[in-house]
């Protein structure tokens, strides 16, 4: 592979990924007067979950919403470790950018009346529009929206690192994957829109996610957050890697989606962990019960199932659903950049971020019920960090890289490919993998088992990914996809284990109970000279949960052992 | 499998395939002018290149092979 003569391109506004966020980023930014250019690994509108989208959660009181109501079934679905500013930012801005998906050509379901056609179940406040035939529709309208607006636009090229001078972020670099050559962007200000993180996982459709975002910002010194949190979403036990979202709402039946209502699937307050789990599925494991899991008792599955609708069942669509298909992410909205304020601004000058890279906790510790929330927070938040990265680019002049450090950053993006032996990223990768997807290291928590794993991850840091290979621009990818996922792994592991207590998505087994008084805080970590440190955020005492109220009523979904352990029944392992 | 063929009677070497696989499985070949499935192994079974493509003419199974990875080379 031929190395490394670099293109470069100079631009106002950078943004890094084209999902919903980057897109909404771009064309606002754009809209400000500003040049900008938009770079995604793969293509524009395609990126990460933003093909998989159905529905867009858009709260409007002249439709009869309560921002009360939305807020404190948010609350209580989050169990209340909420960004409050980043979720009423929601409530204020969904409508308008359901608005310009409206004009610019998307698609939204209808009721036989020719009013938008709003789904959701009457005893749950937030309800979302539904989109008709998402998956062919949002990345063409996406696309075309950007053509429209005169974006420049830059595919099938990964970004690996950010541009500093002097702390400031000057734009980015990476490589083409058609062309074998180092791409440098400078650039005044950089938006990072590159979605989620995940150890590309058999069951769901996020394997380009690895979490390349949150790796670069953490690397320029922007605090991370919300990494102790997963994501639950579900496949089928019959056939793992061919999810639901391959097969019935999108392949062999795409015109449901005009009857949505009465084929949608999920249950309010019980798509969650394992509080969902009752008696007659996986009870006899002892999760009901709380006490210790047995592993064997499941028969090699995951403990993580999807309550079906039906009172009595396990079954969706005739078929057993097993939990953890997307292991390596969080729920939307939760892990990312620290936020500074709610127009998408970080840390790190010259960087904001957007979607699901931002670390917004929009939805809190569990992303229950509250399905169409995360697009149309990608949409919310990448309108206002566009337009805010618009205005400090008015405000800042133009970048000065130093050309020696751009030709050290280059040797650094190609040494994988010029690398004599070495370990191959699909290796690497599936050493990972074996590490971290079991069920007992990232779902179900101990301390034990995630310090062991933390043990193989930092090997894996230090040994491994330094020696990775490359025979050509596919695999370079591969390397820095796997670099960035250990790092996610380390991040997910130091997190996990910080958080001594149980919250919406991050269960310890040790610790089962949520515990105000120690851990109503968010954590952040931080490369602090090399090191990763990690601090506690405490969330304003006001936003703790009523105290006159009962624990049982502040917090009503059990994990398993949770009043035992409160009671001082349950000893810790 | 995951990408198992595309169908090059229909196929019109238009590119949307390659421009939106989200993990590069498949790449244009240069003499031929025309996609090729480059890494199968990269495939996550998304389907996404079926939809996307104007004549149907990729086929995407079901099952994902466990296949051996070397750890160097």
């Amino acid at each position: 592979m031929p190395a490394t003569d670099a293109k470069e391109f100079e631009t106002d506004v950078l943004v890094i990924g084209g999902g919903a966020a980057g897109v909404f980023a771009a064309v606002r930014a754009k809209g400000k007067g500003r040049r900008v250019l938009l770079v995604d690994k793969g293509g524009i509108g395609s990126s990460g979950c933003t093909p998989w989208v159905t529905e867009m959660a858009v709260f409007n009181e002249k439709w009869g919403d309560s921002r009360e109501q939305w807020m404190d079934y948010c609350l209580t679905n989050g169990d209340h470790l909420l960004n409050r500013p980043w979720l009423e930012r929601l409530l204020d801005d969904s409508y308008a950018r359901y608005e310009d998906l409206a004009s610019w050509g998307l698609p939204f379901t209808q009721t036989f009346w020719g009013r938008p056609h709003r789904a959701g179940f009457p005893s749950v406040p937030s309800k979302s529009l539904v989109i008709y035939h998402g998956i062919k529709n949002i990345p063409d309208v996406l696309r075309k929206k950007v053509r429209e607006s005169g974006i420049e636009t830059v595919e099938r090229t990964m970004i690996t690192d950010l541009l500093q001078q002097d702390g400031r972020v000057v734009g980015a670099a990476g490589f083409s994957l058609d062309r074998d050559r180092a791409v440098v962007i400078k650039s005044k200000v950089t938006v990072m829109c590159g979605g989620a993180a995940s150890f590309k996982p058999s069951g769901f459709p996020v394997a380009s996610l690895t979490g390349d975002g949150d790796a670069m910002a953490y690397r320029a010194g922007a605090g991370i957050t919300g990494k102790e949190f997963v994501d639950v979403h579900w496949t089928y036990a019959d056939h793992p890697a061919w999810g639901i979202f391959q097969t019935h709402k999108f392949l062999h039946h795409p015109w449901p989606m005009k009857l949505y209502p009465f084929s949608r699937m999920p249950v309010p307050l019980l798509k969650s962990l394992f509080k969902n789990v009752k008696g007659d599925t996986v009870g006899g494991a002892g999760l009901e019960t709380g006490s210790n899991i047995i592993f064997e008792a499941h028969e090699g599955r995951a403990p993580v199932f999807m309550q079906s609708p039906v009172p009595g069942t396990k079954f969706i669509y005739h078929r057993e659903l097993v939990g953890g298909a997307s292991c390596g992410m969080a729920h939307h909205k939760a892990e990312g950049i620290w936020p500074i304020g709610t127009e998408g601004g970080t840390e790190v000058p010259g960087l904001f971020a957007a979607g699901d890279a931002l670390g917004s906790m929009q939805c809190g510790a569990d992303y229950r019920a509250v399905t169409g929330m995360s697009f149309s927070g990608s949409a919310c938040q990448g309108a206002r960090a566009g337009e805010a990265a618009a205005r400090y680019a008015e405000s800042t002049g133009e970048p000065h890289i130093d050309d020696a450090r751009i030709a050290e950053l280059t040797e650094a993006i190609f040494a994988p490919a010029k690398r004599k032996g070495g370990f191959t990223p699909g290796w690497v990768t599936q050493v990972l993998q074996n590490t971290m997807t079991p069920y007992f290291i990232l779902y179900v928590k101990e301390q034990k088992r995630l310090k062991a794993a933390l043990t193989i991850v930092e090997f894996m840091r230090d040994h491994l990914v330094p020696m990775l290979t490359a025979k050509d621009t596919h695999e370079l990818r591969l390397a820095h996809e796997t670099r960035n996922m250990v790092l996610n792994a380390e991040m997910k592991l130091r997190a996990s284990l910080f958080r001594t207590e149980s919250r919406g998505t991050h269960f310890r087994e040790d610790f089962p109970a949520r515990n105000d008084n120690d851990w109503f805080a968010f954590v952040k970590l931080q490369d602090v000279g090399g090191k990763m440190v990690l601090s506690k955020e405490p969330l304003p005492d006001e936003w703790k949960p009523d105290p006159s109220v009962p624990y049982e009523e502040s917090y009503p979904l059990r994990f398993p052992g949770e009043l035992e352990f409160l009671k001082g029944k349950r000893t810790i392992i | 499998m995951v990408i198992e063929y595309i169908d090059y009677r229909k196929c019109n070497c238009c590119g949307t395939c390659v421009l939106r696989c989200p993990v590069d499985v498949i790449r244009i070949n240069r003499e031929e002018k025309k996609p090729v499935i480059r890494y199968p192994e990269e495939c996550m079974s998304c389907n996404f290149c079926t939809y996307q493509c104007p004549r149907k003419a990729i086929r995407v199974g079901r099952d994902r092979p466990a296949d051996t990875v070397m750890a160097w080379g």
